[in-house]
């Protein structure tokens, strides 16, 4: 309960919902609160809608070069999520060149390793990075979800 | 899983250049990419229970199939813009 009270704050602080859209958020939230029986009940027993359209849904990437070039990708969450669980069915003699690919271009990941439940917590943990990199020439890197 | 994209926007402009500029209208491909859909599905179940028959460990083909499908699904609302002195590219899924 507290959790989800400091979340929806949190999310007001960083500028990703409205004045508007926190204090339904915590309208509900005490609703839920109202209609749970007693210590043993649900912490939260409302109507999740608020709370599931309060969660960022893009995964932005802004590159804004000091010579004028910029890039932004915009990236529905799902789709990533989809990509990730898509890596778990990839046939295991294709999978080992990706990886092997991979290795050869710097990056050693090891897909196979991924578990469908490791999935989940890292769009859980994407949802709430946040990378800002300001370089000395100017250049400027965000990704963020929103 | 969302409704698939229906129209696909893309730019490629070069200053002083030839520009490309396509409204595709994905939607119109939906009958053809369903009709495609099913005869790779009765493949894939085939294949996989050859393969399950065989005793091969690996045999989620038509699961495979399934989830790319869903991953087409889920690229409405991508937005790829990219600026630059000497070419623009713009690519936005809808």
């Amino acid at each position: 309960m507290a959790e989800d009270r400091s979340r929806i704050l949190s999310l007001l602080a960083a500028g990703k919902i409205t004045a508007d859209e926190a204090e339904r958020l915590l309208d509900a939230l005490d609703t839920g609160a109202g209609a749970a029986a007693g210590p043993a009940g649900p912490a939260f027993t409302g109507d999740p809608s608020p709370l599931v359209a309060a969660l960022p849904k893009y995964l932005y990437v802004q590159v804004n070069g000091s010579t004028g070039d910029n890039v932004h990708v915009k990236v529905p969450i799902a789709l990533v999520r989809s990509g990730l669980k898509l890596t778990s069915l990839i046939p295991p003699l294709a999978m080992d060149q990706i990886n092997k690919s991979l290795s050869e271009h710097g990056m050693s990941v090891d897909f196979t390793n991924l578990k469908p439940e490791d999935i989940d917590e890292l769009i859980e943990g994407l949802r709430e990075m946040e990378v800002n990199v300001d370089s000395k020439d100017g250049d400027v890197v965000r990704v963020y979800c929103a | 899983m969302n409704v698939p994209p229906a129209i696909l926007h893309l730019v490629v402009a070069r200053p002083g250049g030839h520009s490309v500029r396509l409204w595709l209208p994905l939607f119109l491909l939906w009958p053809l990419a369903l009709a495609l859909g099913v005869v790779a599905l009765l493949i894939t179940i085939i294949v996989d229970v050859v393969l399950l028959l065989l005793g091969r460990r690996y045999c989620r083909y038509t699961v495979l199939l399934a989830r790319m499908c869903a991953l087409f699904g889920e690229t409405r609302g991508m937005d790829i813009r990219i600026n630059s002195e000497q070419e623009t590219f713009n690519l936005t899924v809808y």
